[in-house]
């Protein structure tokens, strides 16, 4: 199929999540999908709003699209779940977007509410393709096409998260390595000195040891928050890399399924209308009464879902009488330096393994 | 049974209205101070919106007193007002304070109804007959209050800015609500208004001034709460300024009730009509009629805007940084204020001559 033209997508916010699948949509109508670098400076960020650092990113990612694409697909999330919705800042996205740029890209801010229904998603894409000049048909084929290599890279995410360098998890043309997980090898999976590298794994990566034998499983620890904050490395430093490096796996609450976050929310005295915070409460819960050794909590700072939940989060942990799996919540802003999060890191690492080795010892006493 | 309620604004005089009315024991929690907004801020994080914090300093001080029911309004997504009770009801009982929530639902749906229902059985039982009988009549007084209270508010907004003794309004003002609220029957309430509205129109004015016009915007308890907010209306007002406010809490109940035929509500009505050419969607809370707003009363021949919002309040963050591109286009002077625990009512003082001053240089190169 010859090329129609160039669509841009920024690399931020839900991209993080529905890239895959915004992908294979344009690419099957026969638009070549460019996708925005790295920040990597903070100098670089455009401050067009007094906002959150991911949303801020947003503006960066697009106006670095702006002079090589067509059209910029910033769709306006206002709720991707049929009851919860989006955190209101989505809403305005695009027309922000739209008003730091002045003019001079065209914008496809086609409305996702699947509040309205379970076919409203196809409809939202039929629209966008109708934007784009696409038939029923075709954007028909390629909505289904999009579906299926969206499930298709939900499967090996797991794999993806621990296997491949935080920069690559969302190039899908780098295919899942398929291993079977075991303890990853301490930054073997860091690319050679590549250009992202900024921290180096400790001389002697400690193998887990409890009471002189070596445990076999490594540790496992849950990362939770918006999915901008776990993969953005803008956001947080890659801290998956360093968290891998440091002998830890990571799983993260795309492992849950719904009906697992709605067990832990259900006696809510109120329902927690942001889909995203549900999906951060539940899975908080969910992880710190067992399955994991650890659990990390990254948030931005000036995010108001976050700001809250993690209020309500710490508070309900301490009435219901506390957790014994350690709780790590990190706060990132551009500020953020990578310094500070590896000493933090480290002794959290320090602080898993000690409980991990305590509670084997108790177990074989037993 | 002992119920208590947020103090903003000028809300504490209709809650206790009805309270006192129907005979319920009520407790007004002590005037907003340092100490109580020290309290909140103890309670939270620093993301957290300020009317939170405030209105959990209030809630802490009443329980502290032996208030033992919280009386809240509610309200709905996108914005986190919805959650406050959810984390608020969390940190009181962490704190170990007993206390019984009745939520006020913010749309009379049958959901809502039922829930309400559910909340006050147990308290129902406290009531006596009288109680019960009488709570319509509380309810009548209380709107009338309230009325009576915005009434006398926009009366001193207009002869503010012509008062000869510096401080004489507030004091008038002060002194004409504390009228209404010491108001027991329907014929002492009408009469206090009259001598109210009198009382401050006689005072010493000089009518030669042409006062600027400014019109405040944003989030409502920033807008309303002249504790959150430091006292804006009070200092632009004494500065020389005729504010106009559209959000009251009348207006709110009346929205919240449905009724959009009212004069105020059509009012924001055609705001939020305005306010597409910037936002293609409901952001959410006041963030679409702030904008709105601005641009109209632009087009009204207002000298300003002033727009306030607590720091990281996710909605009026998207409209903040549309309304600086606001400004630009209706040539349109907008001081935004960000405000948080931070003592900065010297700095605001600052802000708002600086911003009055920039008034008359434009008043005078016209």
């Amino acid at each position: 199929m010859e090329e129609k033209g160039r669509l841009g997508i920024p690399r931020a916010l839900m991209f993080y999540r529905y890239f895959p699948f915004w992908h294979t949509f344009f690419k099957r109508l026969g638009w070549k999908v460019m996708v925005s670098d790295g920040v990597r400076q903070k100098e670089k960020i455009v401050y067009f709003e007094d906002s959150c650092l991911p949303m801020k990113l947003l503006v960066t990612h697009a106006m670095q699209l702006k002079e090589k694409v067509d059209h910029l697909f910033i769709p306006r999330l206002v709720s991707i779940h049929r009851t919860y919705i989006m955190c209101p800042k989505f809403r305005g996205a695009p027309d922000i977007v739209r008003l730091a740029m002045a003019g001079g890209v065209s914008v496809i801010d086609e409305t996702i509410d699947l509040r309205k229904g379970g076919i409203s998603l196809l409809h939202s894409f039929l629209r966008i393709g109708e934007r784009l000049g696409a038939s029923r048909q075709e954007s028909k084929k390629a909505f289904r096409e999009a579906e299926q290599s969206f499930s298709q890279f939900q499967k090996g995410w797991t794999d993806r998260i621990n296997r491949l360098p935080t920069r690559q998890l969302f190039e899908t043309d780098i295919p899942t390595p398929h291993t079977k997980i075991s303890p990853p090898l301490a930054g073997g999976d860091e690319g050679e000195g590549g250009p992202h590298r900024f921290y180096s794994p400790p001389p002697s990566p400690s193998p887990i040891k409890g009471g002189g034998k070596e445990i076999g499983a490594p540790l496992r620890v849950a990362f939770i928050g918006h999915p901008y904050n776990l993969f953005d490395i803008d956001i947080n430093k890659d801290l998956p890399a360093l968290t891998k490096s440091l002998g830890m796996e990571i799983i993260t609450s795309d492992f849950l399924s719904e009906q697992e976050i709605d067990r832990e929310v259900s006696d809510l005295s109120k329902e927690i209308y942001w889909s995203s915070g549900r999906e951060i409460v539940g899975s908080l819960f969910h992880f710190l009464s067992g399955g994991v050794d650890g659990v990390v909590f990254l948030t931005s700072f000036k995010c108001g879902i976050d700001a809250l939940l993690q209020e309500f989060i710490k508070r309900r942990l301490k009435v219901r009488g506390g957790s014994s799996i350690p709780l790590l919540i990190l706060s990132l802003d551009e500020h953020t330096g990578r310094e500070g999060l590896t000493t933090r890191l480290e002794a959290f690492r320090d602080v898993v393994e000690e409980r991990k080795k305590m509670s084997n010892v108790k177990a074989r006493t037993k | 049974m002992k119920v208590t309620f947020p103090h903003l604004g000028s809300m504490h005089i209709f809650c206790k209205a009805i309270a006192e009315t129907a005979g319920i024991p009520y407790i007004v929690p002590p005037e907003t101070s340092r100490k109580t907004l020290t309290l909140g801020v103890l309670h939270s994080n620093e993301s957290i919106c300020l009317p939170f914090k405030i209105i959990l300093g209030n809630f802490i001080e009443a329980l502290q007193m032996g208030a033992d029911t919280i009386v809240m309004v509610g309200s709905g997504p996108p914005c986190r007002l919805g959650l406050y009770d959810l984390v608020q009801k969390v940190i009181l009982e962490d704190m170990g304070l007993h206390y019984r929530w009745l939520t006020i639902p913010p749309r009379l749906t049958w959901q809502a109804i039922w829930k309400n229902h559910e909340e006050t059985k147990e308290l129902r039982k406290e009531l006596s007959a009288r109680n019960i009988l009488l709570f319509p009549y509380g309810l009548w007084m209380g709107w009338k209050k309230m009325k009576a209270c915005e009434a006398l508010e926009q009366l001193a907004m207009k002869v503010r800015p012509l008062e000869i003794k510096r401080g004489e309004t507030q004091k008038r003002l002060k002194k004409a609500l504390s009228w209404v609220d010491e108001a027991k029957t329907r014929r002492t309430l009408e009469e206090t208004i009259q001598k109210g509205k009198a009382f401050l129109q006689e005072m010493e004015q000089d009518r030669s001034r042409i006062p600027f016009k400014v019109a405040i915007v944003g989030e409502l308890y920033t807008v309303m709460d002249p504790h959150i907010n430091r006292g804006v209306e009070q200092k632009l007002g004494e500065l020389g300024v005729e504010v106009t406010r559209t959000s009251w809490f009348s207006t709110h109940i009346l929205r919240s009730l449905r009724k959009n035929k009212a004069d105020q509500t059509s009012e924001r009505i055609r705001f939020f009509e305005a306010s597409k050419a910037y936002l293609g969607y409901d952001v959410g809370a006041e963030c679409n009629v702030s904008v709105g707003e601005a641009i109209l009363r632009s087009k009204e021949g207002y000298d300003g805007v002033v727009h306030l919002m607590p720091f990281a309040c996710m909605p009026e963050t998207t409209a903040s940084g549309i309304l600086t591109k606001v400004g630009k286009d209706w040539d349109i002077p907008i001081l935004t204020l960000i405000l948080d625990e931070q003592e900065i009512e010297g700095r605001i003082q600052t802000l708002l001559e600086a911003f009055v001053e920039m008034l008359e240089w434009k008043r005078r190169a016209a």
